[in-house]
């Protein structure tokens, strides 16, 4: 058997020699765009992981050379057939003449088939280490907005190889829409599915180029309503919007913008008092003072703290109790005293020493391998997911696997003295108990896998360390992390205090930022990544920059013309409340304490520094950890804000209409049995109510229907008198009409 | 209204979450794929055995081992000619002509967590190690999975799964749905079926409430959501307001209630379940996929166990002075033959055992040899899974291990493999990919056993 394979291969080889002067086809050019094209190295077929069917090829050909080895020598060269080419496993299933689970790829009147079966007729041969690459794709038009009655546009592929010559590559380019709005067919063609804004990715062997591409009604007789701009901000949207022909929505009222700028402040709403007060307040310019007043309040540095406390994995398991409580207060601490966010990084990268001691030391507590620390400082400060080129170069941007060895290098040279960790659980690895200290240390540098050389450090997509930088080299990595000049930090940390602020990050999910991911507004990224910059990477100063645009306060009711605007800031974005927000806004209007595990009663969830202080089977949760936890809070375990889920589940609305909330409702002292008891007149303990919960009036049919219910519960009462005192009745009434106003969707959702 | 999205919907919604490459046709291709695939079981009663049972003390016994291998307790002809099991399961005995063994299942992971990871994921853990955790990067389970791709609509859950948490110091992932999304959750309690008054707090109206208060409160709430145009224009608004109105529906009266309700069973047939939680447990199964659920996963122990005869798993290793042949003969055998067997009977004479796949299994076995503490321990490299109902051959053996039953010497079985034959036998393509928080395409399943299907 042996002997045959050997006489086998040396024919084929005796080919192979053969076709090695320079031939028509270019493996690595001619025949590798036509797998990418026929999607044969796609994710989801040979190119995943673990290939299919027995084949692997590289993702979407990121290695011509293995793929070579694959298609020609791997399992005994049975997939290809020199000296007969069209009995070629690769072309009879890709054609589907033979079973292939992907399907019948390509015809054999195809180019495609042509082109591989003339490739297997000059024997197949090998990729040339000279080949020409392809330095850069140039794609006609770069943008485009398509108006109905057009629901179609075509683009022009350009490919610019390294020796400056140039081919029109749009037939055997490949295609792929950011979302499903619009579909593009094989000659990169796009067509509208529905309105709205997509992008065409398109991609030619290593090279791809992002083209935004907006799907919009007619609107013949659109006229722009030319709304006022109140600041930079609204000339970059509203520059977007009139391109697309969309009016944004008008201003919110007063009762809407007061309750969300406290819930995007703070993490709560106003009182009555306050809500009363501003709503009726005549002063024009009350709108930026109310901004400036929240802004100055202590509560907001317990709100944001907690979005930083959920990325910077603040949690028990790891940090021990007391190191939570020392990494949160640091964290809290650093909002309140306005330290700039380039200094807060700086002291989370050169973080070392104890870690309850010097908290900031924390981060490194939580991200213990080099790996993850390159992985989670990319994800945080730069917006950037390095995960995928970990096994792989990324398949949808620029990073390759010697990028993301290089910079996780860079977090090498640390270790951890680990005092006597009594875990609670000897079988629970994750637990770490008591102090530990951060070290820097002399350690190896990180191996690539593949080649299992050490690496060099080098800043991400940036230079090599150099010498003079190596020695304090986590303070090197801060400096380049937060310069100035570093872009990608100063957008990142823009778009963050976007993100929390619109709901929507004009990079979206703010740790993807990414080539073919582009920011759905790049010039108002920019403007407010200088904005970061020029104030000194002041998040306060950023938070009412924002706050006091037009686009901030725009209403969340579409208009005939922006209906369909997803990316735009047209209108602001109707959202559920974050779990510890509604459970607060809950506590605030019925007076009364959630209880956690672990905590004195009057802790409001936004102020909870980690995720479970004491364990499942040392204490059951109490109501308010199950709401966290139903509503989405997350465990912290992943560096990433998509551990929060802010999605809706039946389980939700099962907490809400369930035991814990009625009991709440019903508490001995809560507020509304004290309003029952101050507030005589039905009407006005239902304006109180009102404006308690929702900052506003009732209108006049929730007034006559919430009369009408207390005076059916009296008439009810006085028969029944034994059993209900009037006292009682009202009660009833109350806290009834109270759970509506508390699971109305004005209540759960902010817009 | 049913309780969850419908699966276009669900698809759409992945779609718009930016991944890339994947498009519209390629999806809809997968759910063609998806209905190609002739549906032989409509529900799947998984149990977990957790702890690790073991193979030679169950369904794979070695009498001609010798006695540092072989089990203290002797094998017993059953109703399937050429197979034997256990003496300490007679009443399972008459049952084999009826149901399916694997008796090569296989991997490599020798720690409850990883090992139960994969058993419940059929993915293979990234090491086999104590410290994974539970987090959004691993793997869903199987009734996440089936609850993503084929949801019920017929107004019931999916996927259930009681009565216990797995956990061995950190709780094992893939019981729940991870990066699929909370709505693809399995509606899990730990509410004791075999307490006097089991009932689920979901399912009950809040103490003091009567049903026209709750009517009275759901109108407030409605006349407050007119006040404004949110349920027009937000999805998400819409969305959650018919959540309410499944959950009203439910709480009132509801098929879903009645499901749950076992006061309802004739004593006679509690008794015959048994009456320990795991006994219940199974009875409930019963009634759940009786009245529609998919997927129902109950847990065998709240521990992995191994040292008490009144309760844990199966984890049996000697350890303190205990000695495993003095626990499995007088606690876990006798459970599994008291319900086991009565839960195929059951289902058997209500017409559901063709249209129900019982999968029995644990994360691992146990080793060959015995320790010196007349026990044994985790042995992931050979084991025995049994599979009855839903499509699968009775009185069959797949696989053959060797003569210790210590490795597989013909048709090994791994984890994903035993997950794309029960996804088969549902009617998924096992060849169907989901997508992770990093739009990585994952294929649900390996490769089918297409030996077990009749």
């Amino acid at each position: 058997m042996r002997r045959v394979l050997v006489v086998f291969l040396g024919t084929f080889l005796a080919h192979i020699a053969f076709a090695a002067t320079p031939t028509p086809i270019e493996f690595s050019v001619d025949v590798m765009s036509v797998l990418s094209k026929a999607g044969c190295n796609a994710g989801t077929c040979h190119g995943n992981l673990n290939g299919k069917g027995g084949l692997k090829l590289s993702l979407r050909g990121q290695d011509p050379f293995a793929d070579y080895h694959t298609l020609v020598f791997a399992s005994r060269g049975r997939r290809v057939t020199v000296n007969a080419p069209e009995q070629s496993l690769i072309l009879q299933k890709a054609t589907g003449q033979v079973p292939h689970r992907g399907g019948a790829r390509f015809r054999s009147d195809s180019k495609a088939y042509k082109l591989l079966k003339q490739w297997l007729e000059l024997g197949a041969p090998p990729p040339s280490k000279d080949a020409l690459s392809v330095t850069h794709l140039k794609v006609e038009p770069l943008q485009a907005i398509v108006r109905d009655p057009n629901d179609s546009i075509n683009f022009k592929v350009n490919a610019v190889f390294s020796d400056g010559t140039s081919r029109d590559v749009t037939e055997s380019a490949c295609y792929e829409m950011s979302n499903l709005l619009a579909r593009v067919d094989a000659n990169g063609k796009v067509t509208r599915a529905k309105f709205g804004e997509s992008t065409l990715i398109v991609r030619y062997l290593d090279q791809q180029v992002p083209v935004p591409i907006a799907f919009t009604e007619s609107r013949s007789s659109f006229v722009w309503d030319e709304p006022a701009e109140f600041n930079q901000i609204d000339h970059h949207v509203f520059q977007k919007l009139r391109r697309l022909k969309v009016n944004p929505s008008p201003i919110c009222s007063d009762s809407v913008f007061v309750r969300r700028a406290y819930q995007d402040v703070l993490g709560r709403i106003p009182t009555a008092a306050e809500a009363r007060q501003f709503v009726h307040d005549e002063s024009p310019g009350k709108r930026n003072q109310l901004i400036d007043s929240l802004l100055s309040r202590d509560a907001m540095a317990d709100y944001w703290a907690l979005k930083w406390a959920d990325m910077l994995r603040v949690e028990e398991k790891v940090l021990d109790v007391d190191g939570v409580d020392a990494f949160h207060d640091w964290i809290r601490a650093s909002i309140a005293d306005a330290k700039p966010i380039d200094q807060f990084v700086r002291d989370l990268i050169t973080g070392v020493g104890s870690t309850f001691q010097q908290p900031a030391a924390n981060f490194y507590r939580a991200n213990r391998d080099p790996s993850t620390r390159g992985e989670t400082a990319a994800r945080l400060f730069l917006g950037t997911r390095l995960q995928c080129a970990k096994c792989h170069n990324h398949p949808f941007d620029r990073w390759t696997q010697d990028d993301y060895y290089s910079w996780a290098t860079l977090f090498s040279q640390l270790d951890y003295e680990v005092g006597e960790n009594k875990r609670r659980d000897k079988l629970d690895k994750n637990e770490f108990v008591g102090d530990q200290t951060v070290v820097v240390s002399k350690q190896d540098e990180v191996r690539h896998p593949n080649t299992k050389q050490f690496v060099t450090p080098k800043f991400l997509g940036g230079k090599q360390l150099i010498e003079s930088q190596a020695e304090q080299r986590l303070g090197s990595v801060a400096d380049w992390v937060t310069s100035p000049e570093n872009k990608m930090f100063a957008a990142t940390q823009a778009n963050f205090v976007w993100y929390h602020l619109m709901g929507t990050g004009l990079v979206d999910p703010i740790d993807d930022f990414r080539l073919t991911n582009p920011a759905s507004n790049p010039a108002l990224l920019n403007f407010l990544a200088d904005e970061m910059v020029q104030s000194g990477f002041d998040l306060r100063a950023m938070m009412r920059l924002v706050m006091s645009s037009r686009t901030y306060q725009l209403a969340s009711e579409p208009n005939q013309t922006n209906v369909n605007d997803e990316f735009s800031y047209s209108r602001v974005v109707t959202r559920r409340l974050p779990a510890e927000v509604l459970l607060d806004m809950q506590s605030d209007v019925l007076g009364t304490a959630a209880q956690f595990a672990g905590y004195e009663s009057g802790m409001r969830a936004v102020q909870i520094p980690g995720v479970r202080r004491k364990r499942l089977r040392d204490e059951r949760p109490n109501g308010g950890d199950r709401f966290l936890q139903t509503f989405g809070k997350p465990e912290r375990i992943l560096a990433c804000d998509c551990e929060r889920s802010n999605g809706t589940t039946l389980k939700q609305v099962f907490v809400l209409m369930g035991e814990s909330l009625n009991r709440r409702l019903a508490e001995d002292g809560n507020r509304l049995q004290a309003l029952v008891d101050d507030i005589d007149d039905d009407a006005r303990l239902v304006d109180e109510l009102y404006w308690t919960a929702l900052s506003r009036s009732p209108t006049e049919v929730e007034l006559s229907a919430a009369l009408q219910m207390f005076r059916t519960e009296k008439r009810w009462s006085s028969i029944e008198s034994v059993f209900q005192s009037p006292r009682t009745a009202r009660l009833r009434v109350t806290e009834d009409l109270v759970w509506a106003l508390l699971n109305a969707k004005e209540f759960l959702f902010r817009r | 209204m049913t309780l969850h999205l419908p699966n276009r919907r669900s698809l759409l919604r992945a779609g718009g979450a930016g991944m890339l490459g994947l498009s519209l046709p390629k999806i809809l291709r997968g759910e063609e794929r998806t209905s190609a695939i002739k549906s032989r079981a409509k529900s799947v009663i998984f149990l977990f055995q957790w702890g690790g049972p073991s193979q030679l003390d169950t369904f794979d016994m070695k009498p001609d081992a010798p006695d540092t291998v072989r089990s203290p307790y002797g094998p017993i002809a059953t109703s399937a000619p050429g197979i034997q099991i256990c003496e300490l399961m007679p009443e399972m005995s008459k049952w084999m002509d009826r149901v399916s063994l694997i008796r090569t299942m296989t991997h490599k992971m020798k720690n409850h967590a990883s090992a139960g990871y994969y058993a419940l994921s059929g993915h293979e853990p990234p090491s086999d190690d104590q410290r994974l955790r539970d987090s959004l990067d691993l793997y869903p389970a199987y009734g996440s999975v089936v609850d993503h791709l084929m949801p019920n609509t017929n107004g019931m859950p999916t996927f259930v799964a009681y009565p216990h948490v797995m956990r061995d110091g950190s709780v094992v992932p893939a019981q729940h749905a991870s990066f699929l999304g909370k709505q693809h959750d399995p509606l899990f309690f730990l509410e004791d079926p075999n307490a006097r008054d089991f009932a689920l707090p979901e399912l009950s109206l809040p103490q003091g409430l009567s049903v026209d208060r709750l009517q009275r409160r759901r109108e407030m709430q409605k006349l407050i959501d007119q006040q404004n145009r949110m349920l027009e224009y937000s999805n998400q608004a819409r969305g959650f307001d018919q959540y309410y109105q499944r959950a009203i529906s439910m709480l009132t009266s509801d098929n879903v209630r009645k499901a749950f309700d076992l006061s309802a069973e004739k004593e006679s047939i509690r008794d015959r379940y048994g009456r320990t939680t795991y006994g219940q447990s199974c009875l409930l199964a019963r009634r759940l996929v009786e009245s529609g659920v998919k997927f129902v996963t109950v847990y065998f122990s709240n521990s992995i166990g191994g040292r008490r005869i009144d309760s844990g798993g199966w984890d049996t290793h000697g350890f303190d002075d205990t000695r495993m042949y003095k626990i499995v003969d007088k606690y876990h055998l006798p459970i599994t033959d008291q319900t086991l067997p009565t839960l195929l009977n059951d289902l058997e004479q209500r017409g559901l055992l063709d249209e129900t796949l019982v999968v029995w299994m644990g994360e691992f076995g146990r080793t060959p040899d015995i320790n010196k503490n007349s026990s044994r321990d985790h042995w992931p490299q050979c084991y025995t899974a049994l599979l009855a109902g839903g499509g699968v051959k009775g009185g069959y053996v797949y696989g053959k291990s060797d003569t210790h039953a210590r490795f597989p010497i013909e048709n090994p079985v791994k984890p994903e493999d035993l997950a794309a034959t029960i996804y088969y036998l549902l009617g998924i393509d096992p060849l169907t990919e989901i997508y992770d928080l990093d739009h990585r395409p994952l294929i649900i399943g390996g490769n089918v056993v297409k030996d077990v299907i009749a």
